[in-house]
């Protein structure tokens, strides 16, 4: 029966929290790591361009070398064959054919060294154009490559995402519905039982304690063993009303029926302060008289769990109740000057309960709470 | 003799006849008529006219203590006594509230009834001994706990003697008569106790009243 307020472990809680939808994260991630990945391709194919333009330019220069060289080689070997022809003193005919001839053959020869460095220089012209059509196709084709295996990947990211998503919050609102659904079992079992205890049971005591008296009235001459057996009698029937009357009072106090929500929180205010150490001050303010029923009970079992932590838990003197209500909310506050706790670290299932209730309503609790520095519970309802 | 008609308004069969013997063993009684629930209880108050109804608080459609607020608006000459199992001060103010003028506990009605009927009639208050007793009860507890003080000692002999009228449900006139005072007189007096009693309004002094044992 007052098992909800008992101390659970704290791991045993129901996730309470939606994780953020962490998909614009991770695709902020991917996005940057393609940017990287295709502006690292672009930098290797460039970077490979000019070196290989800085190779055709070295060997330009290389076959250029060679060929002056060689042309200077060549110039010495002719005039070497001419110094020669003088030494031999030939026939001036012969010695100018010979120098026409020679300086054919060099021509012939300039322009074969010619024609084969143009050549050279067109085919390594051509293998650095293919190179670097070559290196731009890769990149882009990478590049693309990379743009569509990532978007791939994001849209099946979102997808598993967005399926998770809908199954945590579809789980999420069965668990509400059932836990809203338990407490309200709860109550109107509560209730019930309650009605059922002071109706029938309560009621037949109750009768059954007026024959009594009217019985011990009759017998004023009679022996004192009857007169004492009566009276016997008399209180074992009052003990018995009491206890029922307080057992369906703990269970739906019906005060809350005759008498509407401020009245109830002040017996019980009074009923906590009568049976336990800790005074209890409950103030209200604008609290209407015809709250939906919903609402009074949540306030009620709130303030009464709130009240009962006070008492079993913190070693309080006082606690102070406060119920206003303004425009389109009601605000709860129970605040004790017990030892306190850390409300992060021990969560029973009382806490458990409250929330419930408050959040079946739309509103919100909020438990503040430091070692040494008392309690305070706050809810606020939208009305 | 005219015999003082009564009306029984309780929702449960065995209360209400145990009640109504109580009721008829009294020779100037008689049972005006019965209601179950508290509609029916101000429906009837209007056709029969009784003196005094006698009401449980708890009662389905209508409950007590509203039904009470009717019959007094509708009929005032219609005094009520409440029955009810609480003790607690949430219920006797509300019933004063209401305009009930005795309060009962089931447990002890049939021992006070009578008497509770007859003051009512009378229109005077009446309250069973052990309401008195929690109400007092739960003020001194509250008293020792939080330091604060008895703020019956802040009246003077005058004032007490004004305060027990009143709360017995003499009105100032009635007062004035019997102290020889004039009627203003008794007025600043009623004044001043509701002002150093911090109370708002006649039932809240007869609560105070019975509390403090000065009217039971």
């Amino acid at each position: 029966m007052c098992g909800w307020w008992d101390k659970v472990d704290d791991n045993k809680g129901v996730p309470r929290e939606t994780p953020d939808q962490p998909l614009p994260r991770a695709l902020h991630w991917v996005l940057t790591i393609v940017f990287l990945c295709l502006l690292g391709i672009m930098l290797g194919s460039g970077l490979a361009a000019l070196h290989d333009l800085d190779q055709m330019h070295d060997a330009e220069r290389a076959a250029r070398r060679v060929l002056a060289y060689r042309s200077e080689q060549e110039m010495l070997s002719q005039l070497d064959a001419i110094r020669r022809l003088f030494e031999r003193n030939d026939l001036l005919d012969s010695l100018e054919l010979e120098i026409l001839r020679q300086s054919d053959e060099l021509r012939a020869w300039n322009d074969r060294q010619l024609q084969l460095t143009d050549q050279s220089m067109v085919a390594q012209f051509a293998q650095l154009q293919s190179s670097l059509t070559r290196s731009i196709v890769l990149s882009l084709a990478s590049g693309f490559l990379l743009i569509g295996a990532s978007m791939l990947y994001i849209f099946r990211l979102e997808g598993q995402m967005s399926g998770r998503y809908a199954e945590l919050a579809r789980s999420r609102a069965e668990l509400e519905q059932l836990s809203a659904r338990l407490v309200e079992a709860q109550e109107t079992e509560r209730r019930k039982i309650s009605r059922e205890l002071h109706d029938e049971v309560g009621q037949t005591l109750g009768a059954l304690l007026v024959d009594v008296g009217r019985l011990s009235a009759a017998l004023p001459d009679a022996r004192p063993e009857i007169k004492n057996q009566v009276g016997h009698m008399k209180s074992v029937a009052e003990r018995a009303v009491q206890s029922v009357r307080n057992l369906a009072l703990l269970l739906r106090p019906g005060m809350l029926d005759d008498l509407g929500l401020v009245a109830a929180l002040e017996w019980q205010g009074r009923e906590v302060s009568r049976n336990s150490h800790v005074e209890v001050d409950v103030e209200s303010e604008n609290v209407a008289e015809d709250l939906p029923d919903d609402y009074k009970v949540t306030i009620y079992r709130l303030v009464q769990e709130a009240l009962n932590n006070a008492v079993r838990h913190s070693a309080a003197r006082t606690a102070r109740v406060r119920v206003e209500q303004t425009d389109g909310h009601i605000a709860v506050m129970v605040s004790d000057d017990g030892q306190g706790f850390d409300p992060q670290r021990q969560r029973g299932l009382g806490i458990l309960g409250m929330e419930e209730r408050v959040r079946r309503l739309g509103g919100t609790l909020a438990i503040d709470s430091h070692a040494g520095q008392g309690t305070t519970v706050r809810a606020e309802l939208p009305v | 003799m005219k015999k003082l008609r009564v009306l029984l308004a309780d929702d449960h069969n065995l209360i209400r006849a145990g009640l109504r013997l109580v009721v008829a063993q009294q020779p100037d009684f008689v049972v005006a008529g019965e209601a179950e629930n508290g509609r029916q209880a101000v429906a009837m108050a209007e056709t029969l006219a009784p003196d005094v109804v006698v009401m449980d608080v708890g009662m389905p459609e209508l409950n007590g203590i509203e039904a009470c607020r009717q019959i007094r608006e509708k009929r005032p000459e219609t005094e009520v006594v409440m029955l009810s199992m609480h003790s607690d001060e949430g219920y006797v103010l509300r019933a004063l509230k209401a305009g009930a003028r005795a309060y009962l506990l089931k447990d002890s009605a049939e021992a006070d009834l009578a008497r509770a009927i007859r003051a009512a009639a009378d229109g005077k208050s009446f309250f069973s001994p052990a309401v008195g007793k929690v109400l007092l009860e739960d003020y001194i507890r509250k008293l020792e706990r939080t330091g604060a003080e008895d703020t019956y000692e802040l009246l003077s002999p005058r004032e007490r003697e004004v305060l027990q009228m009143v709360a017995e449900g003499k009105s100032s006139k009635d007062v004035a008569n019997s102290l020889n005072l004039s009627v203003y007189t008794v007025e600043t007096h009623r004044a001043k106790i509701m002002q150093k009693l911090k109370l708002k309004s006649v039932p809240e002094l007869i609560l105070y009243a019975v509390r403090k044992g000065i009217i039971a």
